[in-house]
Order: structure tokens, then sequence, then C-alpha cells
């Protein structure tokens, strides 16, 4: 089997068809990942034993013809903020390089009962802080398209995973576009679901009113399907929400796909976008008004302060979510003669410089004397954002923008300056301010580096955006 | 609106419990400075009578019934702990 085609629908079908086992298939896996991944570094590190055997009781069910679902033996690549039991859970971070995880996220238990696989944890920055994956405390994932760039971030090692052939489909977190921007980049479906559609019970919170759980595949469908697998209430997540996603997700129809409008932005089309991704873009508005679905302009007029506001409100919440990696309760404990020194030797040695640069701008934000100008200001303008949504909505069933102004950057290129890297995430940062799903799809074309597009729908309507994507995907077989 | 001056950030430092080297203060200043400057232009939107927005959606939390209960297992959760002794988690003086 070619690794390069599978994908979870095809290998479903192959394993059925008894084409090949599940074990035949992790295996090549491995093989493939071990020469492969010296190029990408897209791994921190790999589950071969636990993975043979969860591909042998797959294949064990499959022999005794028991009813399997799509996702039974499917080779999976897991972000490293997201806990495995057993299995090493860093954030990229050395502050918790010796930490193993003692429980299963929900999202790893759902998928264990689905029968996936778990090929192993994939490179990120650290604590899901960066666009580029470059701020991993331990390697540099590089872009499979070129490996001078940078697969963006924070999700990189799961995207360039997928884009490599070295895992069928993978899972990320998405703060402020790490799922988005990096699937962007790697020319690989990513999708952030609604916010409270899937538990984040057992992924490390960076952001707790922005994270969400989503899927990276390398078709619109495959995204649809372990979306569909992961979502669902979870009492160990009181954000978590009692919402059922149906068989449509998985199987749109066209007719109710045609009877949806695309809302066209005016506000994502800036100066200083690359040309290149305004053309693409505009090229897959077209495919998508020769499906029959309407398209309009439409205004989302507080966009360009989204930027702002979210690099108020996250890194508030950063500093609060990261008080407890204090060298108390994981990895290990520098010496010291109090507590205080403890804490201070364990942090400062721990954490790289964005995670403390976020840390003392999130201590700032909510500092009194400071509080009411950025952190309650941010608040409000948020409110704003997502009221723009809301009228935006009242017109569109969904909205159509690019995901990123360019394709890939060069490794090194923004490091120097936080700034011009926080910019990269100026189009996926709305829809986590407003809590909407958002879903990056590659355009089709031939082209240098990958470039996507975004389309965000209606809380708890993955569905249309699903179902428009997947159609775009069946007029354009090769995107 | 103010800056952070590099009092101000070897107090926001002490408070975070992180120490920084000279080098790396100063960079953060210059980073930090530049990273509010862009913040002021949200004080040009217009908030009054505008609610913040708490939380990441309107949603109702999922609650339960608050039952007391005991145990004496402490999981997996303690095998990461860095010091224990005896089923007891060792922490340094705290005064």
């Amino acid at each position: 089997m070619d690794l390069k085609n599978l994908t979870i629908k095809n290998f479903h079908k192959g394993l059925l068809d008894k084409e090949f086992s599940a074990h035949e298939i992790t295996q090549e896996f491995f093989d493939y990942i071990k020469k492969q991944d010296k190029k990408i570094d897209a791994y921190l590190s790999l589950n071969e034993k636990m993975a043979l055997e969860q591909a042998e009781q797959a294949d064990l069910r499959v022999a005794k013809n028991e009813n399997v679902g799509m996702l039974a033996g499917a080779p999976l690549a897991i972000k490293d903020n997201i806990l495995i039991e057993g299995l090493p859970a860093t954030a990229a971070s050395k502050i918790l390089e010796n930490y193993i995880a003692s429980y299963d996220a929900t999202v790893i238990k759902k998928l264990k009962s689905a029968g996936a696989v778990f090929l192993g944890k994939t490179n990120m920055d650290e604590f899901a802080m960066g666009s580029s994956t470059e701020s991993s405390a331990f390697k540099i994932t590089k872009n499979p398209h070129d490996l001078k760039r940078v697969p963006g971030g924070s999700s990189g090692g799961s995207a360039a995973a997928v884009a490599a052939d070295m895992a069928v489909a993978a899972l990320g977190s998405d703060t402020g576009g790490s799922i988005r921007q990096p699937a962007a980049f790697c020319g690989v479906v990513g999708l952030k679901p609604t916010y409270g559609a899937v538990s984040r019970f057992g992924v490390m919170a960076m952001a707790s009113s922005l994270d969400q759980i989503g899927p990276f595949a390398k078709t619109v469908e495959d995204a649809a399907i372990l979306f569909k697998e992961i979502s669902g209430q979870d009492k160990l997540d009181s954000t978590s929400a009692d919402v059922k996603y149906g068989e449509e997700i998985l199987n749109p129809k066209l007719e109710n796909i045609k009877k949806l409008t695309v809302g066209i932005p005016e506000e994502y089309f800036i100066d200083g976008m690359d040309k290149e991704v305004s053309k693409a873009v505009e090229s897959a508005i077209k495919d998508i008004e020769s499906l029959g679905i309407k398209t309009k302009k439409i205004s989302l007029p507080h966009t360009k302060y989204a930027l702002s506001d979210y690099y108020i409100i996250m890194p508030a919440e950063v500093s609060a979510n990261l008080e407890r990696f204090d060298g108390i309760r994981y990895g290990s404990r520098e010496k010291a003669k109090d507590l205080i020194e403890l804490y201070k030797k364990n942090r400062s040695a721990g954490f790289g410089d964005e995670a403390k640069r976020r840390i003392i701008l999130g201590a700032f934000v909510l500092s009194s004397g400071y509080y009411d100008a950025y952190y309650a200001k941010a608040q409000k303008v948020r409110s704003l954002i997502k009221q723009d949504f809301e009228n935006a909505f009242k017109q569109v069933d969904v909205i159509l923008t690019p995901v990123t102004p360019t394709s890939a950057f060069k490794i090194g290129e923004k490091t120097k300056d936080p700034l011009s890297m926080y910019l990269s995430d100026i189009f996926t940062i709305p829809a986590n301010l407003a809590g909407v799903p958002a879903i990056s799809i590659p355009i089709s074309g031939k082209r240098e580096l990958p470039v996507a597009f975004q389309l965000m729908g209606k809380p708890w309507k993955e569905v249309d955006i699903l179902g428009i994507g997947q159609y775009y995907q069946k007029i354009n077989p090769n995107a | 609106m103010s800056e952070i001056n590099k009092k101000e950030l070897e107090h926001l430092a002490e408070l975070a419990r992180l120490e920084l080297p000279e080098k790396q203060e100063k960079k953060f200043v210059e980073d930090l400075g530049k990273i509010l400057d862009y913040f002021k232009e949200l004080q040009e939107v217009n908030t009054d009578k505008i609610e913040p927005m708490i939380g990441g959606f309107e949603l109702n939390s999922i609650s339960r019934e608050d039952v007391a209960g005991q145990t004496d297992d402490t999981g997996k959760g303690s095998d990461s702990f860095p010091d224990q002794k005896d089923g007891f988690l060792k922490v340094p003086p705290v005064f």
C-alpha cells in the first residue's frame, strides 16, 4: 500500500477487503517515519510497541468479522499537549521533559474505543505558544514542501506528519489558529470545531476560553470522520456541550449545500496580502460558486482589532494556566533553600522565552491599574467581534476567507520579532474569539508552496463547512 | 496606558516567579513595549454599554450534585511527583 494515498476512508476499505492488515500498515509507517522524520522532525516521541499492539487488536476484530468503525486500526499522530496514559507528554517544554501522562484525555479514550492506533506524539510550539513550531524546546519541525521553511504552528508537528505521509491523520489543538495555520502551510485539512464541541479534558490548558482540539487530515471527509468520533459532551469538561452530530457531516447532500449562502468579508482582503494567496482564494470562490452556491460580500467591521484583542485575552489566561508548572507536581525538581526560590528556579529553567514573555504580558494586562485599560477593554471588544459574526450569520450561512496572509515563511524569519510572528494569525484568531467552527482547506492548483482558504460556520454548524469542503474537493480531486 | 519599564518588568517577573537575566530583561522591555504599543488601537473602539464577553461561549455549564466522598486512592497522578515517601508527597518547607 502506498502511504501517500492512504486516507482514513481507503484505509478502512483496504482493511475490510483484507488487502492489508493494520499491523502491516502500522509497521510500514514506523519504517517510513524512521527514515523520513530525520529530515522533517515532526515527532517528539514514537509509540511503536503500544501502536503495534493496538493494530493487532484491530486486525483480530476484523478477522472475527466484528463490526468495526471507520477508525479501527487507523494510524494517527497526536500533538504532545494531549495526554495518552503511559506516554510522554511534554508540550515541547523543558519543564515537562520527563513527564509521563497518568491518564487518557477524553479524545484519546474515544479514539481508543474506536480502535485507532497512536503512532507517536508530535512536536509543537512550547505549550502551544507560537505560529511556527520554532518555540519547541526540543527540535524545529520543517515544512515537508520546503525544508527551509516552517510548518506553521503551534501544531506544526501534526500538520507536517500528515503532509509527509507519516500518519493517516492527526490531532492538534487550536487557540488562535494552531490547527488551521499549520494545515494551510503544509497543504492538509485542519478543523477547529465550535467552542464546546470537543472535550478538552486531558489537553494542557493554554487559554481556556479559546482552546479547542481538532483533526488534521488529507481530506475534508477524513476530518469529518475524526471530528465526529471525538465530539460530544463530557462531564469532565464543563464547557463541553450536549450537541450531537449526525450522519450528514459524513455524507452531505448537494441539494442542501446548494441552499447555503457564503459571505466574503472585505476586511479579510487586506493590503500587504501575498498576491498569490489572494489569487488562489479568488479561484476557490469561483469553484464554490460553480457548485451553485451563492456568494455575497459582507462586512465584519471589528476584524482589525481581533489580533490585539487576542494577544491581551490569551496571555491573561496563559499566565493563570501556567501557574501550575512550579516544580512541585511534575518533572524534575531543582534544589532550593525555600519554596519561593524553588518556584523561581524551576520556572526560569523550565520555560522558554515565548512562554515567559506571555506569562509576563498576561500578568501585566491583569495587574491593578492596567486591568481596565487592557483586559476589561479586550473582553468588551471581544463581544463586538462576536456580534460581528452574529450579524453576518443573519445574512449568510458560511464565511469564506484566506487562512493566512502569506504562504509558509522561512525558519528564523520571524523569531526575533514576536509581533511579526503574531501577525501571521490575523485571519484565524476571530473564529476563536467568537467561538465559531472554522476549517482550513488546501486550494487546488500547482504552486511552489501550499495555500488554503478558510470556511467559518455558525456555532454547531460544522455540517455546513464540512459539507462545502467535501464538495470543493469532489470537483478538485487533486487539491 | 503605560509601557513596561525595567522596574515594572522586574516586579511582574517576581509575581510570576520568574528570574530574567539582564540581557533578556532588555529584550523583553523592548518586545513588550512594541506589543503594548500595538494594543493602543483598541482604545479607538467605542465600548460604551457593551457587556464584556467572559469565557468562551454562552453555554450552560455542566454541574453535578455536590456530594462529599472519601478516598485514599491517589491514582497514578502521584507517580510523576518528584519527591514522595510512604504515599506522602514531599515539598520543601513553606516557612
